[in-house]
């Protein structure tokens, strides 16, 4: 569970966020769309704790795990050793200071966490010579080993082809309903929106101004319409 | 009907600003050269003193009793280098994460690993080597300590630098999911930088073999030592055998660690 209330933050006098409020439940893939600029990414920062809010609630099960845009996954070290830095937040130091160091059952839950993304089979190479989509689908893997109950994704597939972007929105809902995990996701791709998110946020300039199902919303175009909808 | 073409912007003469730097910057180099008492026409005066010591330096003096023990010294000057840039990694990298910004745990730690490190960097390796041979006495290991000490500071700075300019990104995802300070270094941080930290350690290795070959000089072991000596003893001959010696290594260094460098970027 999710919980934002009441979001605010600007920099230097200009709103980015005013007022912003979201619930992501257990099970539900959340998308958040709307037009660059109109603070979802930022939204989603403060909600990692990598922004400070100017003020606002955010309530949520435990540490949320993130999956970005520009994958950020260390492109020299093997899938396998990227998806176990997942759990270096319940890792003492000497279990974790270097990937040699890392118990046995980690590796084997990172490796299910792999298999999940079906990936399992490429756990050995350095995660730089995976595809665009495969590296994303490996950090989503990390955030399966972190044991997040919470997963954000800031334009998780942006940087990806069509049919690699799928296959990750795919994936995302799927472990939101299968394994019950709240996703809130920033999506550019009102298509993939449509198809696989179970409720759409939209947002302009700093608000939520829509939240309904896909199905019940007649254009989401609009939302990437300057201007107020 | 036609809109009329817009006109380039008018091109504009040399600023005030440009114009006071120019003559400041000029002004600079007259003190300078009088500063040093700089003088072609003194050079040219004192070509006999030049040829007197050509005349008695060459040829060198490639017998196996100077050629033997020059030899001999050069590996103690390359082994000064090796040991001197080897033992600083530690203190280097520890100094290198505390004044990076993608790692550093605080303002505190940071301003103060920057203050070390510059000093380090501000006193000379000779300086070093000279307070060494005080304590440790003449020899090599005066030479290593002094290493050890000014390159910490220089690798110190050029591995900070290395890490301040890495994309933070992977570092963010790892903290997101819960990780340290020291995780997030070991884990993202390190493994992205570890080509540069490579070419720069190299780099310095070669930079420290001819370093070493000053400290020599003031009496911290090595080729250089023997340089002093033949030089107090007007044995000219001599020098320019050790000279040529340090050249071969020198050119072995320097080439060999463009070779691996060349070899780690790509």
């Amino acid at each position: 569970m999710l919980e934002v209330a009441g979001l605010r933050k600007s920099y230097a006098g200009r709103v980015v966020l005013d007022d912003f409020d979201l619930v992501v439940r257990p099970g539900e893939l959340v998308a958040l769309l709307g037009a660059n600029g109109c603070g979802k990414s930022t939204a989603l920062r403060c909600v990692a704790g990598l922004e400070t809010p100017d003020g606002g609630r955010v309530v949520m099960d435990g540490r949320p795990a993130m999956v970005f845009q520009q994958i950020h996954l260390v492109k020299r070290r093997s899938a396998l050793d990227n998806v176990c830095a997942g759990a270096l937040g319940r890792l003492p130091l000497r279990h974790s200071l270097a990937p040699v160091l890392f118990p046995r059952d980690l590796r084997e839950e990172a490796m299910t966490c792999l298999d999940r993304v079906g990936l399992a089979s490429r756990a050995g190479e350095p995660a730089g010579r995976l595809s665009g989509g495969q590296q994303q689908r490996v950090a989503i893997a990390r955030a399966l080993c972190q044991r997040a109950r919470v997963v954000l994704a800031d334009e998780p597939v942006s940087a990806l082809d069509p049919s690699a972007a799928d296959q990750v929105v795919a994936l995302l809902a799927d472990l939101a309903h299968a394994q019950h995990l709240a996703v809130g996701a920033v999506l550019h791709q009102p298509a993939l929106a449509r198809r696989y998110a179970d409720r759409v946020v939209g947002m302009v300039s700093g608000r939520a101004v829509v939240d309904a199902p896909p199905a019940d919303i007649a254009d989401l175009d609009v939302l990437y319409a300057t201007g107020t909808p | 009907m036609s809109t009329p073409r817009p006109a380039p912007p008018r091109r504009k003469g040399p600023s005030a600003l440009a114009t006071v730097i120019t003559v400041v910057v000029v002004g600079v180099h007259v003190l300078a050269w009088q500063a040093t008492e700089f003088s072609p026409a003194t050079l040219v005066q004192g070509w006999r003193g030049m040829a007197d010591f050509f005349a008695q330096a060459l040829p060198p003096d490639l017998s196996g009793e100077v050629l033997g023990p020059s030899v001999a010294a050069a590996l103690v000057t390359l082994c000064i280098g090796l040991l001197g840039t080897t033992l600083s990694i530690p203190f280097a990298l520890v100094l290198a994460l505390l004044a990076a910004r993608a790692t550093t745990p605080g303002v505190w730690a940071y301003q103060a690993a920057r203050s070390l490190l510059s000093f380090l960097r501000a006193v000379p390796d000779v300086v070093f080597a000279l307070v060494f041979v005080t304590a440790v006495g003449l020899g090599p290991f005066a030479g290593v300590l002094a290493l050890i000490f000014h390159n910490t500071g220089v690798m110190g700075k050029l591995w900070a630098e290395a890490m301040e300019e890495i994309d933070l990104g992977p570092r963010d995802a790892l903290t997101v999911a819960g990780a340290s300070k020291i995780q997030s270094a070991a884990h993202a941080v390190l493994p992205s930088v570890v080509p540069q930290f490579l070419g720069l350690l190299l780099y310095r290795f070669d930079v420290n073999v001819r370093s070493s070959l000053v400290l020599g000089l003031v009496g911290a072991g090595g080729i250089g030592f023997l340089i002093n000596q033949s030089i107090r003893l007007f044995r000219f001959d001599e020098m320019v055998t050790h000279i040529l010696v340090v050249l071969v290594l020198v050119i072995a260094v320097d080439q060999s660690s463009a070779y691996i460098r060349r070899r780690i970027a790509t």
